[in-house]
């Protein structure tokens, strides 16, 4: 089978700041990682293919510097990585995007060969909006099921998958070609191999860059031009430094007082208390 | 897996691409060797620390076009030594002209190093471990990263001073903290303005600072600042079994990291970087006592060991050489591996030509020289004696009320305050000038 694993290159999430005026991530200076929820994604990929044969391609819409991280998915076993890269793509909210990875994908079913599935990571660590998978499926008008975190074939050639929820674990069967996002944190990823990285830098083959002119996509549709959506304001939360006062109450009843007594020698916390008492008496007055 | 084959084979598989290993892939590859550089880090010059300065003229033999291009923050055109006891300090400084060292940020370096290498025609194979290096009837044969074997003809330990390989091999004891000191190390941004301000210097000048004294509390050891472009590279070296038994003695009860901060706010040094933020803090170890580290050989057959590994540092107290030997090894490897496929192939007696090239080397020479000099180092006594004992004597003859002090009053006020006699102190320092 041939499947289309997902990839987004992503700022270091530990080094990501935001500058408090703009409200925007400072990306300058962050070295930038392979969204940690896709490795899941690609794990799952390169078990299918071990399993079944055929090949596993992945996929990422990004300026240059994404090599490094396709390089990275090849080092762990992915066949081949292709970028589509291309100024008119950058600014892309996610209906854009989705736009240009699903003709990808079609790209790739007409150009390389039939495409069985696409795997993605439940969400990416620097936006988490979960939306690439669901619009790439609606585009593709593929079936799609999320936080997945096993797949099999069945006998008459249909895709099982096993999907985690809070409270309950279901199995679905989907017809391929499909989509599936798989549920963070659920497949271990494996290192990357030697041979893998070697294959990497002696076969140029294994990384193909598609720009516009090949994809030959409406403008109007992609990058910023696509994009109906935008950041209207973030608002940086800082954090409340907490007082930490620790009392050791002699009983149930005194640390009720204690804690009234405290919250009334504070201006905006008594104000706050009376207001949820008044709140609570349901208007009866008092 | 599908289709495409995978070279398995390599004339030469280098392990590591710091300084030596990217130094030694990087010829070999430039005379059409096949060459593999294995690097655990991204490629990005990761992984790579140390305090910052190096030496230029061994690198330029490997890259004549070192000044043009490698990512040079500062010539050191000042060499200042500092004698540091409580808030008092002692400082010296030499100006000088030459273009003989500069400052640099190793990550940046390496990374231009290993660019080089991979655009010389090295297969540069980053993220990957090796886990073990691969002998057949007692020779090298290749190397192995989890389930991939890898040949070669030669392989060049370059793994740093961390040697799991050769440990792995029962070429090397387990690291012993007798030869071991930790680095810990911050880099202050303070921007060039402000920085050429506090240090005096002019745009095109560079200051390499070292400290003795009360900077690690008495444990041997000591200081650095290096000016960087916009940035200030400061740091403390300590000798490991010297910390050992400090804190067990309970003289140090502190982690490591605050000696760095009792350095960066001592009062003598913290107007240098007034208001700097740290952009970046790390940890590295580093050889006390290079010959001592050495392995046994530096050949063995179908496998040569380079830079930190083969124990090449020369630490005096002064000069901190590691980075140019580093490099200056792996061009003598390179240049052995070439002699040897030239003079009838890379067997272990053709390969020992990299031995008798070390040992003829200004490095080899060096380490030998300053044997006496590293021990008298790292004698703990001595080390905080001197500073205090000097620090007295200018105390004497500048802190004053009423009387002047003659010089011969001063040194031996100086004597007598900190309980050394003029016998000892003669002692210590002969032997410092004839470890000279």
């Amino acid at each position: 089978m041939r499947i289309v694993v997902g990839m987004k290159w992503v700022p270091g999430t530990q080094s990501v700041r935001i500058d408090p005026k703009t409200g925007t991530l400072i990306r300058e200076g962050v070295p930038s990682i392979v969204n940690p929820h896709d490795l899941p994604a690609v794990e799952l990929a390169l078990r299918l293919r071990d399993k079944y044969g055929g090949e596993v391609i992945a996929l990422s819409m990004s300026p240059p510097p994404a090599i490094k991280g396709l390089e990275y998915l090849i080092g762990m076993g992915v066949d081949r990585a292709i970028l589509l890269t291309d100024r008119v793509y950058a600014g892309a909210d996610t209906l854009a995007t989705s736009y240009a990875l699903a003709n990808a994908i079609r790209k790739i079913d007409a150009e390389i060969g039939k495409v069985d599935l696409a795997v993605f990571g439940q969400e990416t660590t620097d936006s988490s909006t979960a939306h690439i998978p669901a619009q790439t499926a609606s585009w593709l008008n593929w079936p799609y099921v999320y936080y997945v975190r096993d797949a099999w074939l069945t006998e008459d050639g249909k895709l099982r998958v096993e999907r985690i929820l809070e409270n309950a674990i279901e199995e679905w069967e989907l017809d391929m070609p499909a989509i599936i996002s798989i549920a963070m944190k659920s497949i271990k990823p494996r290192p990357v191999s030697l041979l893998n990285k070697i294959r990497f830098k002696t076969n140029p083959s294994t990384l193909i860059t598609w720009t516009n002119s090949y994809m030959n996509l409406d403008v109007r549709c992609v990058g910023l031009k696509g994009s109906p959506t935008f950041v209207a304001k973030t608002v940086d939360v800082p954090e409340v430094p907490r007082k930490k006062i620790v009392y050791k109450p002699k009983d149930g009843e005194d640390a009720a007082r204690w804690i009234l007594k405290s919250l009334l020698s504070d201006e905006k916390a008594s104000r706050a208390l009376l207001k949820a008492l008044r709140g609570s008496s349901g208007g009866e007055g008092s | 897996m599908s289709s495409t084959s995978i070279p398995s084979k390599f004339d030469v598989a280098v392990v590591g691409a710091g300084p030596a290993g990217s130094a030694t892939a990087y010829l070999l590859a430039k005379k059409g060797f096949k060459v593999l550089l294995v690097e655990r880090g991204r490629g990005l010059g990761d992984k790579q620390l140390f305090g910052g300065r190096v030496y230029a003229q061994p690198l330029r033999e490997v890259w004549p076009e070192l000044d043009k291009e490698a990512p040079i923050q500062r010539w050191v055109t000042r060499e200042r030594v500092s004698l540091v006891s409580g808030d008092k300090a002692l400082t010296l400084e030499f100006k000088g002209g030459e273009r003989k060292s500069f400052t640099a940020l190793l990550p940046q370096l390496v990374a231009w190093m290993q660019r080089k290498a991979e655009q010389a025609g090295a297969i540069f194979a980053t993220e990957a471990t090796v886990d073990e290096i691969m002998f057949k009837d007692g020779k090298a044969v290749g190397i192995r990263s989890g389930n991939d074997v890898v040949y070669a003809d030669v392989t060049v330990d370059a793994e740093g001073v961390n040697r799991l390989l050769l440990e792995r091999a029962g070429i090397v004891p387990r690291l012993s903290p007798d030869h071991i000191a930790l680095g810990v190390k911050e880099v202050l941004r303070t921007g060039s303005s402000q920085l050429e301000a506090a240090f005096g210097i002019g745009s095109d000048e560079g200051v390499a600072w070292v400290v003795v004294g009360d900077v690690t509390r008495g444990v041997p050891g000591g200081g650095f600042i290096y000016t960087n472009k916009d940035t200030v590279s400061i740091g403390v070296v300590i000798h490991l079994k010297h910390a050992i038994n400090a804190i067990e003695s309970g003289q140090l009860n502190n982690h490591v990291y605050e000696l760095v901060e009792g350095f960066r706010l001592h009062p003598y040094f913290r107007n240098l970087w007034h208001g700097a933020t740290i952009s970046e803090y790390g940890g590295h170890l580093t050889i006390e006592g290079g010959l001592s580290f050495a392995p046994k050989r530096l050949v063995y057959p179908g496998l040569l060991v380079v830079g930190d590994a083969a124990g090449l540092l020369l630490s005096t107290g002064i000069n901190y050489r590691g980075v140019d030997y580093a490099v200056y090894s792996g061009k003598l490897a390179a240049e052995a591996i070439e002699y040897a496929a030239s003079h009838g192939g890379l067997t272990y007696d053709n390969l020992l030509e990299y031995e008798r090239k070390v040992k003829d080397s200004f490095m080899y020479r060096d380490l030998v020289r300053h044997r006496a000099v590293e021990m008298l180092m790292n004698d703990p006594t001595m080390f905080s004696k001197l500073a205090e004992v000097f620090i007295g004597l200018f105390s004497q003859m500048f802190e004053q009320d009423y009387s002047v002090p003659t010089p011969y009053e001063a040194f031996t006020g100086a004597l007598t305050e900190h309980n050394m006699s003029l016998n000892k102190l003669m002692s210590y320092m002969i032997t410092a000038v004839r470890g000279l």
